[in-house]
């Protein structure tokens, strides 16, 4: 009983013998332990009966011992299963290549959807993305994870402020938020200029309106610059006034530059793994070598493989570790105090228009405390003081 | 001897209640119904067609009579036949 759930795996054929003394060519197969079922009378002299084709061998002398042939009715079993299917071979082959071209299918990139921007913006970050190999028709593990595509995209783009990527099957989400650039209102309704901040003025050029102060004047943040009243006592009328005036302003800004700073550079030497995860399991493919560098840097990118809308528990891993060299920087009290003066300056760049200048520098106060040189800077800037300031006309005036 | 063994054989498992068939190597048949029959203890295919199995035991032989006889499964002191069984037989002649 025991061989029954082996039957579909082993083959076995069925047999028809024919003899005269059938049932003695049976004892010897129990002598002999072969195993023999489907014993069946097909008539005077025949029987037919199963036997496993690796026995067959066995069986041969057994038949000439006991006088009886025998002939094949059927093949059954794996095996011979097998080889008729391997007949019809194109079939097999189709059926593969069905799955493997659904599996590579299930992997591609086949939509590009972006939102959220405008037809220039679009065409520009699809050929950001284009540079990146983000086209239709590629392998979606051969590319930068969504998080490493999301910053390599905003970093990319200057006009955009922030770029969301998201991979939804085989579709790539980009969600563009523009940088909002506030248009110029044209009011042609009268105003006055007045001073941004105190300032002494240093020059001025007025295009409209009656300008009240003189360079070298000091003004007082609010202090009216160029009034919107034009003309003579009594025939006054209202204008927008327009002009640049060039004001002279201080700021002083204080830096901390430590003596000693750590820093953490790429040698340039690096090693790449790609990995096959196979139910948790990592299976190496290709880089052997785990670069034992003294200090290094590990970066993981794990992309789960898909067949049609299910994740497979196999996920392509590319796992690069760089080479790092700690570097120690170590300023001198001047070169510290260099570096703080061009951070410093670069701090005050940041709070002024780019038409600002900066007119001369000075240095308030140092102080070395701590192995820190603390930094206190004065600058003069010359720069655009004006703002408008609309004249409120009483209704009825 | 053979004679005395069996004897004392049969004596062991009258008092000492032992199985029968293990002892004295006497056939175990399970039937169900008419379709199937299970035979222990038997020691070769004598006679097989359609519509009879005769098979040889330690003493005497077992016939079995029905129609479509098939052997299913058959091992060396097991045998599994499968058909309408009609009667089962003893017959003591060797």
């Amino acid at each position: 009983m025991k061989k029954d759930w082996l039957e579909p795996i082993n083959s076995y054929v069925k047999i028809e013998l024919r003899g005269d003394d059938l049932e003695s060519f049976i004892n010897e197969c129990l002598a002999q332990g072969i195993a023999i079922w489907n014993i069946e009378r097909t008539g005077e002299g025949s029987v037919s009966a199963c036997l496993y084709t690796k026995n067959m061998n066995e069986v041969r002398p057994l038949m000439k011992q006991t006088r009886c042939k025998f002939r094949v009715i059927e093949k059954n079993g794996l095996p011979f299963w097998a080889a008729r299917m391997w007949k019809r071979n194109g079939l097999l082959l189709g059926l593969a290549g069905f799955f493997v071209v659904l599996f590579l299918l299930s992997n591609m990139v086949w939509n590009i959807n972006v939102t959220g921007a405008n037809p220039k913006t679009e065409y520009q970050l699809l050929k950001a993305a284009k540079d990146m190999g983000i086209k239709k028709g590629k392998f979606i593990f051969l590319l930068p994870n969504v998080r490493q595509l999301q910053q390599r995209l905003t970093n990319a783009m200057d006009n955009v402020t922030w770029i969301g990527v998201s991979l939804n099957g085989t579709t790539y989400n980009f969600q563009v938020v523009e940088k909002e650039i506030p248009k110029r209102k044209e009011t042609s309704s009268p105003k006055h200029l007045v001073a941004k901040k105190d300032a002494v003025i240093y020059d001025m050029f007025v295009e409209k309106g009656q300008p009240v102060v003189s360079p070298h004047q000091f003004v007082y943040k609010g202090s009216l610059l160029v009034s919107g009243y034009i003309g003579k006592e009594g025939k006054t009328k209202l204008v927008p006034a327009k002009g640049i005036v060039w004001g002279e302003t201080w700021y002083t800004t204080s830096v901390t530059v430590p003596l000693k700073t750590n820093f953490q550079t790429f040698t340039g030497n690096m090693v790449t793994q790609h990995k096959i995860n196979l139910f948790g399991l990592n299976i190496p493919i290709w880089g052997w070598n785990d670069g034992e560098y003294k200090t290094q840097v590990v970066s993981k990118n794990e992309t789960p493989l898909k067949f049609w809308k299910w994740s497979l528990p196999v996920s392509y891993i590319k796992k690069e570790i760089r080479e790092t060299d700690g570097v120690k920087r170590v300023y001198t009290r001047s070169q510290a105090i260099q570096a703080g003066k061009a951070m410093a300056k670069k701090e005050v760049r940041k709070l002024l228009s780019h038409d600002a200048k900066i007119k001369g520098e000075k240095v308030l106060r140092q102080s070395v405390s701590n192995g820190k040189v603390n930094l206190s800077m004065h600058y003069q800037v010359i720069e655009n003081i004006a703002s408008e300031q609309p004249i409120l006309i009483q209704q009825g005036d | 001897m053979a004679k005395w063994r069996q004897q004392v054989t049969k004596w062991l498992v009258e008092k000492l209640d032992l199985p029968a068939d293990a002892m004295m190597d006497l056939p175990r048949i399970t039937m169900i119904g008419q379709l199937h029959i299970y035979i222990e203890n038997h020691r070769g295919v004598m006679a097989f067609s359609r519509e009879e199995l005769k098979l040889r035991l330690k003493q005497g032989h077992l016939v079995i009579k029905g129609q479509d006889f098939v052997i299913k499964t058959i091992l060396p002191e097991e045998i599994l036949l499968e058909g309408t069984i009609e009667g089962v037989y003893y017959d003591k002649s060797t």
